[in-house]
């Protein structure tokens, strides 16, 4: 991608999301005007960006965003939350095509009629004369905002598409077709439109039958499912298996306007007319009808309409309606009355009365031209606007001044080259010395005047320069000096007049048309471009040193962090292995010192390992805000979804944690905060009645603890009730009746969390199906987090997830078990003690001691991994037991022994081995060893 | 409860959110010979007309609102 | 090597005037809005001026009015609009503009102006 249009993006990006803050920030301060420019500023620059390129469809609705907010700040248009809507609508557009242009370096040409929607959004908020304005200023631009559609001219070419694309047509029940025959026969389009919801939509709060039914002149719509259903034990009523299918006389654009968020789902489908004559029914018996065909040819024939109509009705008396040839009667009279002039088509269908098949109609209306006047089906609107493309820089060159051979003479004499002038460069000239002709001609005297008049000289010394008048200098300097003296530019007016009015215009143009005779320097030495090259080089070396402050950040691809990452965790390996060779050294050669001398060194290696670990953490650090960011949009979209008032805080946005860590709570916090807005934040009418303030508060708010970042998010809702979830918990086997019995509300109130907990109050189109908290927990401990819930019912529930700084580097505990070693995070560790064996109890055949009047449960590691050795006992016979803990219990691991506490890079099972729960990884050791770690967790 | 459930027979009211969706599916299990009555309904979330769908329970009323019922025929009257 | 100082706070749009007058040889800075225009025009004034209207802090119209006003050699200045502030040229020319031109500017065309203003035809 070429770096100006990489910028444009990085740009772009910024600009949506500042966008999208002073829109929220305006909501709650509708009338600051510092905010209202800020946005008009912001959207301005990005509209002027995107000129630079060829995006038609982005420039589009960024102008009509950038006019409107001009009339907001100026008065002329009122902000709403309608317009704070359309506009970040708008903007989400233009992300999408950001991401567009990113991936494929064009936008596609569909989204026209979407662009086209969101400007016309824009518009109507606009005051009517300013909107009158504009749309003149558009109108001399070429841009056109036309949506009015124009029906799709039925040809046989539309017949050919609605019939190769083979639609089930024929599942459309008759009067619905013929409904649709008659609007299509009075110029309006028809559409098959087949809409294939994801799967996910439900979760997404999406109800696509609404949708459907909410589709613009909706003839007749269909559902279907997708594939044959399952036994009803096995039906996912969650997973949206359904097509819709419809028919609609609505133009092309209001369709893709309706379905413009789940276009990827949707296909549009031409329909001709003729493709829906299908008349069906029972093919047999009724009247004969021999003689009422020949007689409806012969008034055909004759022009007699009105015979040929008052037959067909008498006919369709005699006959059953559930005959096939009453069906083509009916189709056969409305052809009649709707267009009785279209001979073709009543003749085909008399022929399929006497034949008893559907007309052929690629066949009946081959070469036929439809009689009505045809448009062109759907013009793309305003294609014709396109702004001037930023063109390469390197044809920057082409309209270079013409070199008069001639005029060279030599090799020392290519500096007397005399100054000719392009047509282009005429035609600059003149303008510019308009300009300051209007600029002399101002009758204001400003503080700045002086300053005003010595630019214009100076753009004035140039132009007599190019033009080769050099020798007019004395007098412009006069001219200057007196303008300046007499403070006015009348006397460099009078200058300008008496030097350039006669020879601007037709000077100009003489030496165009006789550009090989060019104006020679007369009265000045032939001088290279007069200003004194010494001087200009000496400024030039203090500037370089003035632009020594560079950038002060500088952005990173993200590959280059996570190798220095590597390289450090390798890094750390390789030093561990130095206190292992000094071992070496002493006990195999003998040589202390050397084994003294690697250890001092070992020492200064594993300070500077550390403070680069360090450094490279700091690095990786990014800002809370990075998930915060989307929660005043999110919470603004669901509370109003669900009409719901809320404040959303955010706190402490500036705390840091890895990057990984931070990206890892964005899924965990939206499905909080979807929680709280869904189940947790009460309507207003409720709240009023709870003598509550009408609009709820939810906080979010980061703070840093020690080496871990704890995110809380508290909502002032109306809590959880611990009665329910215990009833529920039992209801759904998760606990049993004695729990059930002596449970805390504090307990009750965590089974949330517990795997499989749904219950059919939390489901709502917003949060799913209450999969929510186990899902959420099992996030958060994936990083090595922890989430604690306390809720009050009637006051709100309050979450805290705490989560370490950084994930890269695991302290573990090496313990030694059947000869091999293990290592165990720290994080879990509570304490290692020696218990004699003595005091190991067995309690229902399950081991136990007694630690500070607890009562700790025992388990063999040897066990837990399927190894046959006992535990070992040392020469007190005492087995070492290491205090692990297990949410809020304790378990005791009988192991071998104890070894150091070791800091590890952590490297995750991969292969067949990533299916082995038992290990949370494994890591290099200093002698070259594997280190198993283990998931305490998932053993117990 | 937009849905009334009463022996045999389900009868739904107004809007039937995404919602009932699980509880109507775990009630057609247990039902062998269930019917169900849309006369009231205005609307009804696909999760729900999914499981109709599935299960195909006997119609014994079709919704008053005459768009909603010509959908609801496309999917449910076996063809 | 003749200064151009670019006065805009769209960093797309100081890129692709960087990129256009750097292919020409000048030597270009860049501010993000006026104030920073303003503090980097004392340092060492400039050959020519490209200024943007719409800024903070300091727009191109306050820019300019301090720009002349300062005891400096009064080198020439483009303000470069959007058709949306086109009625604005008057202004323009009062707070000290030399010329007005709106966006975008062609490469050919940008490069013409500026090298007519500093009174250079050829490259």
């Amino acid at each position: 991608m070429n770096p100006l249009l990489e910028q444009f993006l990085s740009e772009a990006r910024d600009g949506l999301q500042d966008i999208g803050e002073k829109l929220m920030q305006l909501e709650n301060a509708p009338a600051d005007a510092g905010l209202m420019n800020e946005l008009f500023r912001l959207v301005h620059t990005l509209k002027g960006n995107s000129g630079l390129f060829d995006f038609p469809e982005m420039t589009r609705v960024l102008h009509a965003g950038e006019d409107l907010m001009d009339a907001v700040r100026n008065g002329q248009a009122a902000y709403s939350r309608k317009l704070a809507d359309r506009l970040l609508d708008a903007m989400d557009f233009i992300g999408m095509l950001c991401d567009e242009i990113e991936a494929d370096g064009v936008t596609g040409a569909a989204h026209a009629s979407v662009s086209v929607h969101l400007v016309k959004g824009l518009r109507q908020l606009m005051a009517r004369d300013e909107v009158a304005g504009i749309a003149e200023r558009h109108l001399a631009a070429g841009i056109t905002d036309d949506t009015s559609a124009i029906p799709a001219a039925e040809t046989a070419a539309s017949l050919a598409a609605s019939l190769a694309a083979d639609l089930p047509l024929a599942t459309i029940p008759e009067p619905a077709r013929l409904e649709a025959y008659r609007r299509a026969s009075a110029g309006e389009p028809l559409h098959w439109l087949l809409y294939t919801p994801s799967e996910q939509c439900f979760y997404q709060g999406d109800d696509p039958f609404f949708l459907a039914r909410q589709t613009p002149e909706l003839l007749w719509g269909g559902i279907e499912a997708r594939t044959p259903w399952p036994p009803l034990a096995d039906l996912d009523a969650y997973c949206c298996v359904l097509d819709i299918h419809l028919l609609s006389a609505a133009p092309r654009i209001l369709l893709e306007e309706q379905y413009r968020y789940v276009a990827d789902q949707m296909t549009l489908t031409p329909v001709s007319r003729f493709a829906l004559v299908l008349p069906q029914g029972d093919a047999n018996g009724g009247p004969v009808y021999d003689d009422f065909v020949s007689d409806a040819r012969n008034l055909l024939a004759a022009g007699d309409l009105a015979g040929l109509a008052r037959n067909a009705g008498t006919m369709l008396e005699l006959s059953s309606p559930d005959l096939w040839i009453a069906s083509a009667l009916r189709w056969l009279r409305l052809v009649l009355e709707t267009e009785p002039e279209n001979r073709v088509v009543l003749d085909a269908l008399v022929d399929s009365l006497s034949s008893l098949n559907a007309p052929d109609w690629t066949a009946v209306l081959a070469g036929w031209v439809e009689p009505r006047a045809t448009h062109p089906a759907d013009p793309p609107p305003g294609h014709d606007h396109r702004p001037l493309t930023a063109a390469p820089i390197e044809s920057i060159h082409e309209d270079r001044p013409r070199v008069d051979e001639s005029q060279v003479s030599g090799d020392d004499g290519v500096r007397s080259v005399l100054p000719i002038l392009t047509t282009a460069e005429a035609e600059a000239l003149a303008a510019i010395l308009a300009s300051q002709r209007e600029i002399l001609a101002l009758t204001d005297t400003p503080t700045w005047l002086p300053g005003r008049l010595k630019a214009a000289a100076a753009v004035l010394s140039a132009c007599l320069r190019v033009s080769g008048a050099t020798d007019a200098r004395p007098a412009l300097e006069r001219a200057t000096a007196t303008a300046l003296a007499e403070n006015t530019g009348a006397a460099l007016l009078a200058w300008l007049d008496g030097q350039f009015s006669s020879s601007t215009s037709s000077d100009t143009r003489a030496k165009e048309e006789a550009s090989t005779a060019p104006v020679a320097i007369a009265a000045d030495p032939p001088q290279p471009w007069p200003q004194p090259e010494a001087e200009s080089e000496v400024k030039f070396g203090r500037r370089a040193e003035d632009a020594i402050a560079g950038p002060k950040s500088l952005k990173v691809d993200q590959a280059k962090i996570d190798r220095l990452m590597n390289l450090i965790g390798e890094m750390v390996v390789a030093k561990n292995a130095l206190p292992y060779l000094a071992g070496r050294a002493e006990t195999v050669f003998g040589v202390r010192e050397l084994s003294r001398d690697i250890k001092g060194h070992h020492a200064v290696i594993n300070r500077i390992a550390e403070e680069m670990q360090d450094a490279i953490m700091q690095v990786r650090m990014m800002p809370v805000s990075f998930v915060f960011q989307r929660f005043p949009r999110l919470v603004r979209d669901i509370s109003r979804k669900l009409g719901k008032e809320v404040n959303l805080v955010l706190e402490g946005e500036d705390t840091e944690a890895d990057k990984n860590i931070i990206e890892a709570l964005g899924d965990p916090l939206m499905h909080i905060v979807r929680n709280s807005l869904d189940h947790g934040i009460e309507s207003p009418e409720i709240r009023r009645a709870a003598g509550k303030p009408a609009a709820g508060t939810l906080l979010l708010r980061a703070a840093q603890e020690s080496d871990r970042v704890v995110i809380q998010i508290r909502d002032d809702g109306k809590g959880i009730d611990p009665e329910t979830i215990k009833r529920k918990a039992y209801a759904k086997g998760l606990i049993d009746e004695a729990t059930l019995e002596r449970i805390s509300d504090q307990e009750a109130v965590n089974l949330v969390f517990a795997a499989g907990f749904s219950t059919a109050e939390q489901v709502s189109d917003l949060s799913g199906r209450g999969v929510g908290m186990d899902v959420v927990r099992t996030a958060v401990e994936k990083v090595n987090g922890t989430v604690a819930l306390t809720s009050e019912r009637g006051r709100g529930t309050h979450l805290s997830l705490s989560v370490p700084l950084s994930m890269a580097v695991t302290n573990v505990m090496i313990v030694v078990s059947d000869g091999q070693l293990f290592g165990v995070p720290m994080d879990s560790v509570v304490e290692t003690v020696r218990v004699p064996r003595a005091a190991i109890r067995t309690i229902k055949r399950s081991l136990a001691t007694v630690l500070r009047g607890r009562i700790v449960p025992l388990k063999s590691i040897n066990a837990l991994l399927g190894l046959a050795a006992p535990p070992r006992s040392n020469a007190d016979d005492e087995l070492a037991v290491l205090v692990v803990r297990l949410g809020d219990e304790s378990v005791g691991l009988l192991v071998d022994d104890f070894r150091e506490t070791l800091d590890i890079i952590l490297k995750p099972m991969t292969g067949v081995l990533s299916g082995i729960p038992a290990y949370a990884g494994s890591a290099l050791m200093g002698d070259g060893s594997v280190l198993m770690v283990l998931n305490v967790r998932e053993i117990l | 409860m937009a849905i009334e459930y009463k022996k045999n027979l389900a009868v739904f009211h107004d809007v039937v959110s995404v919602e009932e969706a699980e509880a109507l599916l775990e009630w057609l299990q247990t039902k062998r010979t269930a019917k169900v009555d849309l006369t009231d309904c205005v609307h009804l979330h696909p999760a729900n007309l999914q499981v109709l769908m599935a299960a195909k329970p006997a119609i014994q009323a079709w919704p008053t609102d005459a768009g909603l019922s010509a959908w609801l025929e496309s999917a449910l009257v076996a063809r | 090597m003749k200064r151009v100082l670019i006065v805009d706070d769209a960093a797309t749009v100081r890129l692709y005037h960087r990129e256009i007058l750097e292919a020409a040889h000048f030597a270009v800075e860049e501010a993000m809005n006026g104030i920073e225009g303003l503090e980097k025009a004392l340092q060492s004034p400039f050959d020519l001026y490209l200024v943007d209207i719409n800024m903070p802090k300091l727009d191109g119209y306050g820019f300019l009015r301090e720009l002349r006003g300062q005891d400096l050699p009064q080198a020439p200045a483009i303000m470069i609009s959007t058709e949306a502030e086109s009625n604005d040229e008057q202004r323009a020319y009062v707070a000290g503009a030399n010329l007005y031109l709106v966006k975008p500017v062609k490469p050919d065309r940008l490069l013409t102006q500026v090298r007519l203003l500093l009174g250079d035809t050829h490259p």
